[in-house]
């Protein structure tokens, strides 16, 4: 493990807002973008409770690139016009990032995901825990092999459409 | 009439019986009934599988309604459910979802209880009440039965056997759990559904494929099978012959929702017992979902998925995959179903009738037997609930 520079880091950042704004504005083409183009390329939300018991099941598995192809697919095609829409806000804030000995980065951030149903107009905290991503840093670009958003909630207040 | 509740007097049961009053889903009072009545009252409800505590020590706590309670495997290998409350001025005993202990301490005033639920020590004994015994004071329990690992409670003394209770939904459970409830727990999805409990059971079991357009697009048809619904409490069960879709290219990893021989028959079975369970297994997911009314427009339901004991870790990691993203709220072919219980949960604050259609040949008779996709099918049960909650139906 060794230092970023603060170049880096800011490149870092710059993945980040990448992430929040597709997600926030449901720009899933943009979401998949922030991810490496490698075929072991992953996502996965999922509970810390599970996560401390060794429970494998997660709330998304997209574990291979082809999942997260496909999950974009779901949310654009297959579920089109069957949900409550809502609009999400990401709060997000690097808390360590680390030069590991194959050059890539892991990053640890906290999140806090607030949302907005289109049917009530209220908008409520959807989930709040911690990033654990691991970065590719390519020149100055970099995008995620992995990124796992681990949730403090061991409840979600209602069902999840998007990616957290 | 003595004894008459107000929401008897006031909600007109209507004589067909595939209308269903809409004010039974939002009315305060008739929410606080059905707590005592059905959830305190003479039915078995699932609380968990033996697997999820598969060690000595290894708990879980859960709501049944407004009840809490804990699930604990004694050193003897035994799963018990207790109240999740001390014998002595009942503080709750244990706050963490799940975990391992070998004693549990109440913090108030320092009981200490065995895994077993039995006293085992307590200060200050001498200044307590004369002939005080620790025998008499163990965590109190439930009534209990289990089925192939799964633990049912009943809270009230009246209850039939589990047995008399399942009725042919007992053949129908056990080949749910791979047919001899060997289970192995991979994992939950945890959700809160803003509906009632009632809307929420009635549309989870049911699957009508015109919502899923999973199904449209992958060119997903139904097979043949049997769909029955108990006479006691109309427990029903959709059992069809699985088909796998065609190749398809609308989706890359088709592993999501391919179907891996695990030896035993190819079929889909989902299972919804009186009053909130559902169990499936499909494809190669194998899900009980635990489910309690939070308020009268709240439900929690916690999806516990499995694989089975004598899976190799292929078998396991393709349950994991596929459980994961197939099912459950944000699944692939069912997050729509989520959608539903909240959307049906705002029309039904809207005045009139509930209509079934779908499989109804006579409006003034029930039926147990229908087709898959048959709305009929819902009817025993919401007959059951008519009656357990004291409601007279309206002559014809
Ligand atoms: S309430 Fe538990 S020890 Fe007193
Ligand atoms: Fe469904």
């Amino acid at each position: 493990m060794s230092k970023l520079s603060l170049e880096e880091l800011a490149s870092l950042d710059v993945l980040q807002a990448a992430y929040i704004s597709a997600l926030d504005g449901k720009a899933m083409k943009a979401w998949l973008d922030t991810f490496d183009d490698d075929p072991d390329a992953s996502y996965i939300c999922t509970a810390r409770n599970d996560v401390e018991c060794g429970l494998k099941v997660a709330m998304m598995l997209d574990d291979c690139r082809d999942r997260l192809i496909d999950r974009c697919t779901f949310i654009e095609d297959i579920w089109a016009g069957t949900f409550q829409d809502y609009r999400t806000r990401h709060f997000s804030q690097r808390v360590t990032a680390e030069r590991r000995e194959d050059g890539s980065v892991a990053m640890s951030s906290n999140f806090s995901v607030i949302f907005t149903p289109d049917d009530t107009g209220l908008p409520q905290q959807l989930a709040t825990g911690t990033y654990e991503d691991i970065i590719r840093m390519d020149g100055g670009r970099c995008r995620f092999l992995s990124r796992t958003a681990v949730t403090d909630n061991s409840v979600l207040p209602r069902y999840l459409v998007f990616p957290l | 009439m003595t004894g008459q509740e107000a929401y008897q007097r006031d909600i007109v049961w209507p004589a067909n019986y595939n209308e269903i009053p809409k004010e039974i889903f939002v009315r305060q009072d008739l929410y606080q009934a059905e707590i005592n009545r059905i959830f305190r009252g003479p039915e078995w409800h699932p609380v968990a599988h033996e697997s999820e505590v598969p060690l000595p020590g290894d708990f879980k706590t859960c709501n049944l309604a407004d009840v809490p309670l804990l699930i604990i495997r004694g050193e003897d290998g035994k799963v018990r459910a207790f109240y999740n409350a001390c014998s002595h001025r009942s503080n709750q005993i244990e706050v963490k979802p799940s975990g391992n202990r070998t004693e549990f301490e109440c913090p108030y005033h320092r009981w200490l209880f065995n895994s077993a639920g039995e006293l085992v020590g307590c200060p200050n004994q001498r200044e307590f009440t004369p002939g005080f015994d620790k025998k008499d004071y163990p965590l109190a329990q439930p009534r209990q039965e289990s089925l192939g690992g799964l633990l049912f409670v009943t809270l009230s003394p009246e209850t039939d056997s589990l047995d008399d209770f399942l009725q042919e939904a007992k053949t129908s459970l056990m080949d749910i759990m791979g047919g001899d409830g060997r289970l192995r727990l991979i994992g939950y999805h945890r959700v809160r559904y803003l509906t009632n409990w009632k809307a929420y059971s009635d549309n989870d079991g049911y699957h009508p494929p015109l919502l899923h357009q999973a199904f449209t697009m992958l060119n997903w048809q139904g097979g043949a099978g049997r769909q029955y619904a108990t006479t006691g409490r109309g427990h029903y069960c959709i059992d069809t012959e699985l088909t796998v879709p065609k190749p398809t290219s609308v989706i890359r990893d088709t592993s999501v929702i391919e179907f891996r021989d695990e030896g035993r028959p190819k079929r889909s079975s989902v299972l919804a017992l009186f009053p909130m369970l559902v169990a499936s297994n499909y494809l190669n997911v194998i899900s009980i979902r635990f489910a309690t009314p939070v308020a009268i427009d709240e439900v929690e339901v916690n999806y516990a998925y499995f694989a089975h004991q004598d899976d190799d870790e292929e078998m396991v990691r393709h349950r994991i995959r596929q459980s994961s993203n197939a099912i459950g709220p944000s699944g692939l072919i069912s997050m729509e179903d989520a959608s539903v219980f909240h959307r049906v949960h705002i029309g039904n604050r809207t005045p009139g009738k509930a209509v079934f259609q779908k499989g109804v040949t006579d409006p003034s008779r029930l039926s147990f037997e229908f087709r898959q996709n048959d709305e009929s099918g819902n009817l025993p049960h919401w007959e059951y609930y008519r009656a357990a909650m004291g409601f007279r139906r309206t002559a014809a």
